[in-house]
């Protein structure tokens, strides 16, 4: 299996934390895959619109969502998205979500990858 | 156990769901804070719960505030989950009636210990509940019969005659004693006598309907209130219940023994402004005078009254059925 980048998605963690159940992890991924679109939208919106507490609930949202995958990097710049929105920090908010985006869409080529693997 | 899961994120509710049901535990998952209260607030509903911080709605606090309020019902352990880490959220979330605190992300080995902890907490709750459930029944029935004892069964008769006066509805009052209770008890012991005692008391309880009143009021003398009893009905009614000891022998350890009742009735709806004392006077009298006629029989005080003169006037047993 390729744990190439664990800072990326730190599997060996999560299956420490499913006891080791790979089926859920395969399940967990596809809830993620399902949800993250619709959210992402809401967020781009948020940011675009710069509605500071519709970023703080989306972002809070999905560092939730990331953290519970053990999507480390991603959870962290989701946690610095509602950290500026929570304190007005208007400015930086589009390049932190462009950050973002980039970091989850490498989440999702391991996610893809993690279940090649199975 | 049944467990509440509440957390709008379905990849936190899917693994909570897993971990749990794995653990053993009888798992509900909802995606908001209103159907988590709702979930919490019904009659056996559950009383371990997860609740999320951030929800729709309502939010984790939020809930936990709305199921404080519920007196009426049993213990609910409560457990925020939250990523929130700083010590005033955390306080903001034991005040709102929480009873712990989980961070996200979970881990499954902390959770169980954290859930084992609510289970034991449920566990002490319940056994107090039953233990002043049982002082509660222990202080308001007899021992021997499970009954209502003396001092309730005359308290209920009080609360019944105030209803009776000031609803007018009709309720009678029955005296009943076991004919013959000290020869039972002479010839075959208080074992035996305490036997007959049951299994009348197990009868008289069948013979009236479930909102009527049973108690024991003294040693084999049992008190009965039949409310919004219909005055054409009550003879008929205590009839039967005189019936139902005397048409089968009692099934005792020294083999079957014939066991009746001689009963006093009184029946109205017009009580004046006697006390419950006097009007147990009264029922006694009658009792006696059922006793005197030859046992196994009814006897009826005065049926009604139409003023205070009359009823302070003594009563007499007006008529006796056999």
């Amino acid at each position: 299996m390729n744990v190439a980048t664990p800072s990326v998605l730190n599997l060996t963690e999560l299956l420490s934390r499913v006891d080791n159940d790979r089926e859920l992890v395969s399940e967990l991924f596809f809830i993620f895959k399902s949800v993250f679109p619709s959210h992402l939208q809401r967020l781009r919106d948020a940011v675009a619109k710069e509605l500071p507490k519709q970023v703080a609930t989306e972002s809070h949202a999905l560092k939730g969502m990331l953290l519970n995958l053990s999507g480390v990097r991603a959870a962290a710049l989701a946690a610095d998205l509602e950290n500026m929105a929570l304190e007005g920090k208007i400015a930086g908010m589009r390049e932190v979500l462009t950050g973002f985006q980039s970091e989850v869409e490498t989440l999702l080529l391991q996610m893809e990858s993690i279940e090649s693997q199975r | 156990m049944k467990i509440l899961i509440a957390d709008d994120d379905p990849i936190s509710r899917r693994l909570l769901e897993k971990t749990l049901r794995r653990a053993g535990y009888d798992v509900v998952a909802v995606p908001d804070g209103m159907a988590a209260a709702e979930q919490l607030c019904i009659q056996d509903g559950p009383r371990l719960a997860l609740l999320d911080w951030e929800m729709p709605e309502l939010d984790g606090p939020a809930v936990c505030r709305e199921v404080r309020k519920k007196k009426d019902q049993g213990y609910v352990y409560m457990i925020l989950l939250t990523s929130k880490g700083l010590k005033t959220d955390i306080v903001t979330g034991l005040s709102s009636g929480a009873d712990d605190y989980l961070t996200k992300p979970f881990d499954s080995g902390e959770l169980k210990a954290r859930l084992r902890t609510g289970e034991r907490i449920l566990h002490l709750e319940g056994r107090l509940v039953e233990a002043r459930e049982n002082m509660r029944f222990k202080a308001t029935h007899d021992s021997l019969t499970s009954l209502f004892n003396r001092g309730v069964i005359v308290e209920l008769l009080g609360r019944e005659i105030s209803r009776s006066r000031r609803e007018r509805v009709p309720t009678a009052i029955l005296l009943c004693d076991v004919d013959h209770f000290k020869r039972v008890n002479d010839t075959h012991g208080h074992r035996i006598g305490d036997e007959v005692l049951q299994e009348a008391a197990r009868r008289l309880l069948l013979s009236v309907r479930s909102y009527d009143y049973v108690g024991r009021y003294g040693g084999e003398e049992f008190l009965i209130i039949l409310n919004n009893c219909d005055p054409a009905s009550a003879p008929r009614r205590a009839e039967e219940i005189r019936k139902s000891l005397s048409d089968a022998p009692v099934q005792t350890s020294v083999g079957p023994l014939s066991v009746t009742l001689s009963m006093g009735v009184h029946q109205t709806k017009n009580w004046g402004v006697r006390s419950v004392e006097e009007l147990l006077h009264e029922v006694d009298v009658a009792m006696y005078a059922a006793k005197a006629a030859g046992r196994n029989r009814i006897s009826f005080t005065k049926p009604d009254v139409s003023s205070d003169a009359e009823c302070l006037a003594p009563t007499e047993p007006a008529q006796s059925l056999p």
